[in-house]
């Protein structure tokens, strides 16, 4: 647990609250929650850079204020400033010396990992003339240099133009498909959806939910699309569709219901067709991450 | 190995910022001075200086008289003036590594916090020890050629002033984790020279306090406190070849550092980032 204390009135914020996650190893974990839910907190905690008010983190089944429980960890942390007086490969000498790499496995490492972020000609420049999009791509090297079991990137994309945002999901798939478990703090959803396998939402320091991508964004459905004209729609029917319906939605002249099963939209389309009115489409649905993110963070907030 | 990239990175941070290379630049003019000075005969020029006056003394004894009151002159600049610049220029080091962004990247690492700071601290040392060893050093192998006089005593002021700057770093070490501010390290650690100074007037001081709690404050102060001009002093007796045996103030500023220290790394290994 992590509780954080004004240090004038004392009020108190539970920013961490009992949080057990299991991350099946080799797969890309996506950690989300709106603002305040105590991601980064979490992810501080699991590396020792904040401690727990009570409690233990642990990691590898260590605890984390072990220095050793941190050495199969790759770390890029958000909104990082790394020295500006460090040229691209002094910064990846620096941190791999600090992860335990030995001089010659250095040399040799480091314009490997250069080259795998795209920055092979940038190694002797001050990373004080690189931009946003390859200081991110440098820490994600930084991250990678000593083949972590475990890469926590917080925000690994921000900043980073369309093109860099692919390499650096190549580079990680590469290396998920190397066995690399990959645990991802972000706030883009439509990156988290493309990225991950499996997904936690913390809100209030709490886990909301939990489970697999795939599961969870499969909310899957129906969804009808009729005009929403008076004469070919009365409101009647209106209401016996909304009773069946999960929901109902207005757009564009149409009105949209969305069914649970195939069943249930079966009925709809013979209701309606037994009063001769027209539709416009009827379609297999899934949630998106959005949809999810929505639902779980305002019935947690309930 | 981490000790090692600790202490390099030290040394990178502190040559990026200019006020290093003006250290190194003073110390570098200093011994251009001296050169300069040995070019229009510096020993055979004082001694002439001194027979004007008619004192016809022993050469020998006139120019070892004459570069030991040089030497003391550059150990008390050093001790002082040096002091003050090295503590300036090293305040920015430890609360740099804290700023937001920078040190959760560091304590991610396999590395414990206690040796985090006791890296930066040891590397900030070896970079003022840098420039102290090339300043006495450099001067000394000068006069030393020019006179003939080879006074190892001098080199004393190699191990004081690193030992000094060694106490005084452990306060600002402490100010750093504590408030990360580099000017108030500053500040504090100023400070701390000055009240030295004062509180080395004890036996004055003893005699002129009126009441006997403000005899105690003094005399606790002074006893707590390091004894930065006791140590300054204990120097310039080594360098002139006068007794001296107040080893007291060492080692009892040596345990003012070791406890400061020790505060600092506590603060440091329970503090979030």
């Amino acid at each position: 647990m992590k509780i954080y204390r004004s240090r004038w009135t004392r009020r108190e914020v539970r920013a961490v609250d009992d949080i057990s996650l299991r991350v099946p190893r080799g797969t890309i974990f996506g950690l989300l929650g709106p603002n305040g839910a105590g991601k980064t907190t979490f992810v501080k905690l699991l590396l020792s850079a904040v401690l727990p008010t009570s409690g233990t983190a642990l990691l590898f089944g260590r605890d984390a204020h072990d220095p050793e429980a941190r050495r199969p960890i790759g770390y890029l942390p958000e909104n990082h400033r790394f020295p500006t007086y460090f040229t691209g490969s002094g910064m990846l000498d620096f941190y791999s010396a600090l992860s335990g790499l030995d001089t010659a496995r250095r040399k040799k490492l480091i314009p490997e990992m250069l080259d795998l972020v795209g920055l092979g000609q940038w190694g002797s420049v001050r990373i004080g003339k690189y931009s946003k999009g390859m200081l991110q791509r440098l820490g994600l090297a930084q991250a990678l240099i000593h083949s972590p079991q475990l890469l926590i990137l917080d925000e690994p994309t921000d900043g980073v133009d369309p093109v860099g945002r692919r390499q650096i999901r190549d580079i990680l798939t590469r290396f998920e498909s190397q066995g690399v478990t990959i645990f991802i703090n972000s706030h883009l959803l439509a990156e988290v959806e493309t990225f991950c396998r499996d997904l936690a939402i913390l809100h209030k320091g709490k886990v909301a939910l939990s489970g697999k991508m795939r599961e969870l964004t499969a909310g899957k459905g129906y969804r009808l699309s009729v005009p929403r004209a008076p004469e070919n729609l009365p409101d009647n029917l209106i209401e016996q569709l909304r009773i069946q319906a999960t929901s109902a939605a207005t757009r564009d002249g149409l009105m949209d219901f969305q069914f649970p099963t195939r069943e249930s939209a079966n009925q709809a389309v013979d209701l309606l067709r037994a009063q001769h009115c027209e539709i416009e489409a009827l379609a297999p649905t899934t949630s998106t991450l959005e949809d999810v993110f929505v639902r779980t963070v305002e019935g947690a907030a309930r | 190995m981490a000790t090692v990239a600790l202490i390099r990175d030290t040394f990178r941070e502190a040559f990026a910022r200019k006020i290093f290379w003006g250290l190194f630049g003073l110390s570098a003019a200093m011994i251009l001075f001296f050169l300069f000075l040995l070019k229009i005969d510096l020993v055979e020029g004082g001694m002439a200086t001194l027979s004007l006056f008619g004192r016809t003394a022993n050469r020998i004894t006139d120019a070892d008289y004459l570069v030991r009151r040089i030497y003391a002159g550059i150990a008390t600049f050093l001790y002082t003036w040096g002091m003050f610049l090295s503590v300036f220029a090293s305040a920015g080091l430890i609360p740099s590594v804290l700023e937001p962004g920078r040190i959760e990247l560091l304590v991610s690492k396999p590395v414990s916090r206690t040796h985090i700071l006791l890296g930066r601290y040891l590397g900030n040392i070896l970079v003022i020890s840098c420039n102290v060893v090339f300043l006495v050093l450099g001067v000394w192998i000068i006069l030393g050629i020019k006179s003939g006089i080879w006074s190892p005593s001098f080199l004393i002021s190699i191990a004081t002033t690193i030992f000094i700057f060694a106490v005084m770093l452990a306060v600002v070490a402490w100010v750093g984790v504590a408030f990360e501010s580099a000017a108030l390290a500053t500040m504090i650690s100023i400070a701390l020279m000055v009240i030295s100074a004062l509180l080395a007037q004890k036996d004055t001081m003893l005699r002129l306090l009126s009441s006997e709690w403000s005899r105690n404050l003094w005399r606790g102060l002074y006893y707590v406190l390091p004894k930065i001009y006791d140590v300054g002093r204990i120097t310039l007796n080594a360098i002139q070849d006068r007794k001296f045996d107040d080893y007291a103030s060492v080692w009892s500023s040596a345990l003012f550092a070791a406890i400061v220290l020790a505060g600092a790394l506590r603060i440091f290994a329970k503090r979030d980032f």
